[in-house]
């Protein structure tokens, strides 16, 4: 399992360091913003009113009734840049074996190792975890630097960040875990990619048009991962949000064993 | 006992056929050449014996393990390089060793791949991205010969490698059989496993045609006769023994040579010469072909070559 684990090593220390510093500067920037963009927020929903919904759907509760300086740090952890970054570095990682390793053609150099696919499925797994702590890491510490600088009744507490940090790790384990569900059932990585992306941007409309549509508000909570993260509602409550995670950690772990027992029993064509 | 044992081993691909009905033992010690054109089933065959591929029905073991249950077992005593050789880009073969010393536990086995290194005239801290494809295979020689296997399964090995790396590589396969190590060599190319190969099977549309030893084959093998005409002999008025086929007659005039032929009223070598193949006895021919006034005869060794054309020619009706 070492020599796996230097060989996943070699192959994402790049990738996670160039993520990890990504999420760092958008985390900073857009902490540093924040007391601009919320003087302005009222402004910004007169001028265009189309983004009121769409923080909504993303927050979880309509900012401009609620909005105070600890939940407008909700903001921060819905971005659609912060978690576009998050859900690029997974649907890569995590599409990288067996689907990845079959179209670049080293499937045989790595399946013929004196390893159960169990073994190799671990080890990835072992990868996937620890740089998205990495990433999501340095993502709050972006966020821990640049709120020193910020006025005090904005910072949030240390729990209440964590919760929010468990909440959204819950939900990289639920997208790494379909991901991997998907790698497993495709030869082609292009391929597995675009398959998770479409199901992702699916998820996100779908939680999008829940603001407008009463049959979308009925199967969002089916269909949406979006409905199971809702940092608004954790800062305005400070509640732990055990059902959402529960519910993203169980597919998660249905999704998991999903993808091993696939790469387990699955012949792997590499012509 | 026996290293790799098939069974009525089947594999298709969805409605594709993949192999069918396939039955080999390859002894230990064994330098065993699996030949066959392209797409006759030998990739499949290897593949379902490394566990890639798991058998639509039948059974393949190897030191009589199961090769799907068993795979991680059994892989600790095989070094296996693939048909279409690709590695991973950045990978150098001192990383390459380091990495499968670990998963393998064994640390002996960076000194010996050192020592194959210099010998496959390698670079160790040269990327793969940076290499010919020839090196590449050879790289990937290393790193499956390193462990010192008991097993050495090599699809297509010599693909990419310049003679002189040919050579190297079958002295190399030739000392570890030697040390008892079973060979398994794929190829569609006859020399090579002609040279190495104690036992040969021919897999043609994903069924075995022919298993048996170099040397049961070769006294199988018919002899290549070449016999030059005189240039006032017709070949129609030589009577032929049974003892020989024809196989080629003499080129007729008015040919290809026809501006030659017109020029001069003598018929050129190549229109006086026949190809012909011994079938029965060589005693009886050779004192036919005494009694005979022809400008040259040869008799060549026999001849693989001819019976693996047979074996490759897969819509002939004469095997």
């Amino acid at each position: 399992m070492i020599g796996l684990l230097q060989k996943i090593w070699v192959e994402v220390r790049w990738p996670v360091l160039f993520f990890s510093l990504g999420l760092f500067s958008v985390m900073s920037v857009l902490t540093a913003l924040l007391p601009k963009i919320l003087a302005n927020m009222n402004q910004f929903f007169d001028k265009m009113p189309m983004i009121r919904p769409l923080l909504t759907a993303l927050l979880g509760v309509d900012p401009g009734n609620q909005a105070s300086a600890q939940i407008s740090q909700a903001f921060l952890w819905v971005h659609p840049t912060v978690l576009s970054l998050i859900w690029a570095h997974e649907v890569m990682y995590c599409s990288r074996v067996p689907a990845g390793e079959v179209d670049r053609g080293t499937a045989d150099f790595l399946l013929c190792l004196p390893l159960s696919r169990w073994e190799i499925f671990w080890a990835e797994t072992v990868g996937w975890l620890v740089s998205g702590t990495c990433i999501i890491l340095s993502g709050y510490a972006g966020h821990l630097l640049i709120s020193l600088t910020i006025q005090p009744d904005m910072r949030l507490s240390v729990l209440k960040s964590m919760t929010v940090i468990v909440n959204l790790s819950a939900v990289y384990l639920a997208i790494g875990s379909f991901s991997f569900f998907v790698s497993t059932m495709s030869n082609r990585r292009g391929r597995a990619i675009g398959i998770v992306f479409t199901v992702l941007l699916a998820s996100f409309l779908l939680n999008f048009l829940a603001q407008f549509q009463d049959w979308a508000k009925f199967i969002s909570p089916w269909l949406s991962v979006m409905a199971y993260y809702r940092p608004a509602i954790i800062i305005q409550s400070g509640e732990f949000p055990w059902f959402d995670i529960a519910v993203l950690v169980f597919i998660s772990g249905l999704m998991w064993l999903a993808s091993g027992f696939v790469f387990h029993y699955r012949s792997i064509c590499t012509v | 006992m026996q290293a790799i044992v098939i069974t009525d081993l089947c594999r298709n691909y969805g409605s594709r056929r993949g192999i069918s009905n396939v039955n080999l033992k390859i002894e230990e010690g064994e330098i065993f050449g699996f030949l066959g054109p392209n797409g006759s089933g030998k990739s499949t065959t290897i593949r379902v014996l490394m566990g890639l591929l798991r058998a639509s029905s039948g059974a393949a073991a190897i030191f009589g393990k199961d090769c799907w249950n068993d795979g991680p077992t059994i892989r600790r005593d095989v070094g296996y390089v693939a048909g279409d050789v690709r590695l991973y880009p950045w990978l150098t073969i001192r990383l390459g060793l380091l990495m499968l010393s670990r998963i393998r536990g064994l640390k002996e086995m960076h000194a010996r791949g050192l020592d194959l290194v210099e010998r496959f005239q390698l670079e160790p801290d040269l990327p793969i991205r940076k290499m010919s494809r020839g090196n590449r295979q050879k790289v990937a020689l290393v790193l499956a010969l390193a462990h010192s296997p008991k097993l050495i399964v090599l699809d297509e090995p010599t693909s990419g490698l310049d003679p002189l790396m040919q050579d190297t590589l079958m002295a190399c396969l030739r000392e570890l059989a030697t040390n008892g190590h079973t060979v398994m060599i794929s190829s569609h190319t006859l020399s090579e496993v002609e040279t190495l190969c104690d036992h040969i099977a021919i897999v043609r549309d994903g069924r075995i045609v022919e298993d048996s030893t170099v040397k049961k084959l070769r006294a199988s093998a018919p002899r290549q006769i070449v016999i030059t005409l005189r240039p006032d002999q017709e070949f129609e008025s030589v009577r032929w023994p049974n003892e020989i086929k024809i196989c080629q007659l003499p080129r007729k005039r008015g040919g290809q040579d026809s501006a030659l032929a017109e020029t001069s009223s003598t018929p050129t070598p190549m229109e006086r010469t026949c190809q012909l193949e011994l079938i029965g006895s060589s005693s009886r021919f050779i004192t036919w072909a005494a009694a005979q006034d022809f400008a040259d005869i040869s008799i060549g060794a026999p001849s693989l070559e001819i019976l693996f054309r047979r074996y490759y020619q897969s819509n002939q009706g004469d095997l």
